[in-house]
């Protein structure tokens, strides 16, 4: 193991040497980082450069000799889309929340009494295939003659018009299945560092079971928890194919769509692109935030 | 001891009611694994039924003839990605763990910028640099190859980073002391010694820039439709049909099958502090 | 094998020093120690020989050939890791191979070597074993086999027995030695332990806070400490306050120095640098206080009157604080006549003290 340093006192002396060497060493490290740093300078950085530009022109004169420069579709989104940031952010956190509540219990029965824990990861790689399948997919489950038709009919609901009949719901439910991986593995590696001997502590000190849960486990399993909902809500806030195919106009109002619509069907790049750097800073605060609670998970 | 037959009654109503709770826990995890697999099964299903009754493998012949071409730029969009996100990722991350480079942090933040921000808005802005500044390779196969790299290779970054991290320097020395040259310490000992978390970069890259559709929405090419964005402009255009459920199908079949011989390999260490461990 | 000379050897790291101009010069064959508490600088010094680290000031030389701007991997020499360091992912073989084919050495002179190596560490036809099918043991054992594989002009060892279990230490430590006495190799070894060190150097280099306090045999170093951390690092020691009445020439030839200590006086082996009137620290070990039977000794050289004020038993020795006159003695009696003291808690007794070490007090701050 590396020798601890000890502190001496010793008379300064040059240590020219060993800074060029060290600069040398930094040098190299650049280039070896430099096409990294190209290409996310290029192909992320620039474009993101470009969305706030074009963000502050009226509809496509960006493209034109002499682009109007303007605080128009800031002013509109403000205006009349504010309703699409609602409910980017309303399906967002339903979404997660819908994640927490039922992805902490799964989370805990897989860390302490599930043998099975590889199947479950490798089936749960399923949703993680992208929410267009997902999504597909659950369009046919819950469509008419789906396989829980007579499931839904014998408790009553209508199997026919259940896709129609909630398209909120489904639309959070279908969110909710996508990003429920991430919410799961973020509250697993939590609880994997919880000692189980502390819950049996709590246990021998007369807590009940709930008291174990609220008094001890959740405390030292928030962290996790917190990130993982970050990182759920940061996945939803880009949701556009589950509203497009389970929800109504209501739900098809989220940035994604609707930039996508403005810019690409409209050509209001102008106002595509605003709602893309509202978006955008939607996304980076919660990543900021994720990154603030988890320090250390990624970063250093 | 005896404390079964002792107190036999309440002792066997108590154990009864933990094979409940333990049912109940079991049953719980199997339903949300069901709800994970159901979609595709029922998309297996769907993608067998002939519309003209009765089933049959129709829907997959017209996949295999009519979407081939999307099928093959899928694959070679993938496999060219994940070759240039090595050869990015592999010195960057060693410049990370190994050289002292002032503002790293800031460093690697940048690079992650493509990771957190939504598909849309990277399409998008994507769209936008091709149209006003690139429009040499605007809609072309690097067009979508620049995305999904600067989208993905921070995906291959983090494992190789974490790999690197847990990678005792002690071997490198070793190889070292032995007479093994800077080249040869890297080749022959370094690069498979970090051999899974390279591979744990490569199955998400995989997993995620064979699915991608919608950044592809953005900037691809009449002549360039990947297999995941033709799934969706089918679906925006026409609704649903038994060829695209098979395409589906295969899409994620093939997908599983890479994630299962990953598993196979590797187990599942490797993929920890990253997207799916 | 080689001569290895280090002349001033100094690493800083920003403003704090890590090795303080460390001169030393090992004999082609000798078995060297570096010896001291984790954060002394010896196993800087240690990678600074490898290669490993680079030197802030100072050089080092195998046999005449400078070597400060030799990379690791031309040293040619074979290093011994506190953690075995053999590549997990190749066999035993491939990883005693190592070294030759990294020096493109013929298939057919691996092989043989490979075979030769594994003979002589007793695992003859195990090549084929990946590490982590090996004991602790075995493992150490293919990383020496791996390092002498490429017959490196000098070893060097990181406490390579350290992360071992007690018996498995014992052991291997001598193997270590038959090896380098049957090679004939000069080898620089690093430990903390000193047991360890005395049972296998020819000669032990002291080290603390970046600097050799002492170099010397095993019994310089246990006899004649010469300052308070070698005293004190080396063994237990009791320490006592006391002036220098005189400086004498004692029997053959050798200088006496007289300490008034303790309303005593303690005749000791004379330090270089001390003259009459010299405040000094005498160190006496706890295994050379001696119970004497009866106080007719009383005012010779080195015997003191006491009252035991503990008694601690531990099987083999018996431990005793004994109290002379405001002083704390700590006494360790190991001899049949422990038994005999069992039951003297708060007797009075007389000590003498026998080999004491003289270290002049260095000037107060």
């Amino acid at each position: 193991m590396a020798e601890v340093v000890v502190d001496t006192p010793v008379p300064p002396r040059s240590t020219v040497g060993d800074e060029s060497r060290d600069w040398r060493k930094a040098l190299t490290g650049v280039g070896l980082l430099a096409p990294a740093i190209v290409i996310a300078i290029i192909f992320s950085i620039i474009p993101l450069i470009y969305l706030i530009n074009v963000s502050l022109t009226r509809e496509s004169t960006f493209f034109f000799n002499n682009p109007q420069y303007t605080f128009d579709n800031y002013r509109l989104i403000w205006n009349r889309y504010l309703p699409h940031v609602w409910t980017t952010i309303r399906l967002a956190t339903l979404a997660s929340l819908f994640c927490l509540i039922f992805g902490y219990p799964f989370a805990y029965i897989l860390v302490r009494k599930v043998q099975y824990r590889d199947l479950v990861r490798i089936l749960m790689t399923f949703p993680l295939f992208g929410p267009l399948y997902l999504t597909y997919g659950i369009r046919f489950v819950f469509g008419v003659n789906g396989p829980l038709a007579p499931l839904f009919d014998f408790i009553g609901v209508d199997s026919r018009t259940l896709l129609f009949a909630y398209p909120e719901q489904m639309t959070i439910f279908g969110m909710a299945v996508f990003t429920f991986p991430f919410m799961v593995m973020n509250v697993v590696a939590a609880l994997t560092n919880v000692d189980p001997t502390l819950e049996e502590a709590a246990r021998t000190l007369g807590s009940r079971p709930w008291q174990v849960f609220t008094r001890v486990l959740f405390p030292l399993s928030w962290p996790g928890v917190l990130a993982g909902f970050l990182i759920c809500f940061g996945w939803n806030l880009g949701v556009f194919i589950v509203p497009m195919l389970l929800g109504n106009i209501e739900q098809q109002r989220v940035l994604s769509l609707a930039l996508y619509q403005k810019a690409m069907s409209q050509f209001d790049y102008g106002l595509g692109s605003a709602m893309g750097v509202v978006l955008m800073l939607l996304a980076f605060t919660v990543t900021w935030l994720s990154l603030r609670f988890s320090r250390g998970a990624l970063a250093t | 001891m005896s404390e079964t037959t002792a107190i036999g009654g309440p002792s066997r109503f108590r154990s009864s009611g933990r094979w409940l709770t333990s049912g109940l826990q079991h049953a719980y995890i199997w339903l949300w694994m069901a709800l994970f697999v159901l979609p595709f099964l029922t998309t297996v299903y769907r993608s067998l039924e002939d519309p003209k009754g009765g089933y049959s493998f129709e829907g997959y012949r017209f996949a295999f003839g009519s979407f081939q071409d999307a099928l093959i730029l899928s694959l070679q969009t993938t496999i060219v990605t994940i070759v240039l996100n090595i050869l990015i990722s592999i010195p960057a991350a060693y410049a990370i763990v190994r050289y002292p480079i002032p503002g790293k942090r800031t460093i690697l933040a940048a690079l992650n910028v493509s990771l957190y921000t939504p598909g849309a808005v990277m399409g998008l802005s994507l769209s936008l640099l091709f149209a006003y500044r690139l429009s040499s390779i605007q809609g072309s196969f690097w067009a979508l190859v620049a995305a999904y790299v600067v989208g993905t290779f921070p995906l291959m970054l983090i494992p190789v980073i974490v790999a690197l991290r847990d990678l005792p320097t002690v071997f490198g020395e070793a190889a070292r002391t032995l007479g093994a040259g800077r080249w040869r310490t890297l080749l022959r000992v370094e690069i498979p010694l970090l051999g899974p978390g390279i591979t744990a970069g490569i199955l998400l890259t995989f997993v995620i820039v064979f699915n991608e559709f919608l950044v592809t929405l953005f900037i691809a090419g009449k002549g360039n439709q990947t297999a995941a964005l033709t799934i969706y402009n089918i679906l925006a255009r026409a609704g649903f049909a038994p060829s695209t459920a098979a395409l589906a199908s295969i899409m994620q079949f093939t997908s599983f099958v890479v994630v299962l011989l990953f598993f196979k390999v590797f187990g599942s260490r490797y993929l920890k502090g990253t997207y799916l461990g | 094998m080689a001569r290895v000379t280090l002349q001033d050897v100094t690493k800083r790291y920003g403003d704090t020093v890590a090795v303080d101009r460390v001169s030393a010069e090992i004999a082609d064959g000798e078995f060297v120690t570096l010896l001291g508490p984790s954060g002394c600088g010896k196993t800087t010094t240690l990678r600074m020989i490898a290669g490993l680290v680079e030197l802030t000031s100072g050089h080092i030389r195998f046999d005449d050939q400078l070597m400060d701007n030799v990379p690791t991997h031309k040293r040619n020499i074979g290093l011994a890791f506190q953690s075995h360091a053999l590549f997990p992912h190749m066999s035993v073989a491939k990883n005693i191979a190592f070294g030759l084919t990294n020096r493109r050495a013929p298939r057919a002179e691996v092989q043989a070597k490979v075979e030769e190596m594994l003979d002589m560490i007793e695992m003859t036809g195990m090549g084929d074993r990946m590490p982590s099918q090996l004991s602790g043991g075995q493992q150490q054992r293919v990383a020496l086999a791996r390092m002498l594989a490429t017959d490196p002009r000098v070893l060097l060892f990181d406490e390579p027995l350290s992360a071992l279990d007690r018996n498995l230490r014992d052991t291997l430590k001598y193997s270590i030695l038959e090896l380098q006495r049957r090679t004939k190799k000069t080898a620089i070894y690093v430990t903390h332990d000193q047991s360890e060190a005395f049972a296998i150097s020819d000669r032990i280099m002291v080290m603390n806070q970046g600097r050799v306090e002492q170099a010397g045999t095993q019994l310089d170093i246990y006899l004649r400490p010469e300052t308070e951390f070698v005293a004190n690092f080396v063994g237990d020691n009791n320490t006592l306050q006391g002036t220098v009445r005189a400086i004498e020439p004692g029997t053959d030839g050798i200088r006496e120095v007289v300490v008034d200590c303790s309303g005593m006086t303690v005749r000791a082996i004379a330090p270089a640098d001390l003259a009459a009137g010299d405040a000094v620290s005498v160190f006496v070990r706890p295994e050379h206080i001696e119970v004497l039977p009866d106080g007719s000794r009383e005012g010779q050289d080195g015997v003191l009157r006491g009252k035991i004020v503990q008694l601690v038993f531990e099987g083999p020795t018996l431990r005793m604080t004994i109290d002379a006159d405001g002083v704390p003695l700590h006494v360790s009696v190991s001899g049949t006549e422990r038994l005999a003291l069992l039951d003297q808690a708060n007797a009075s007794v007389w000590v003498e003290l026998r080999n004491p070490s003289v270290v002049k007090n260095p000037p107060a701050v």
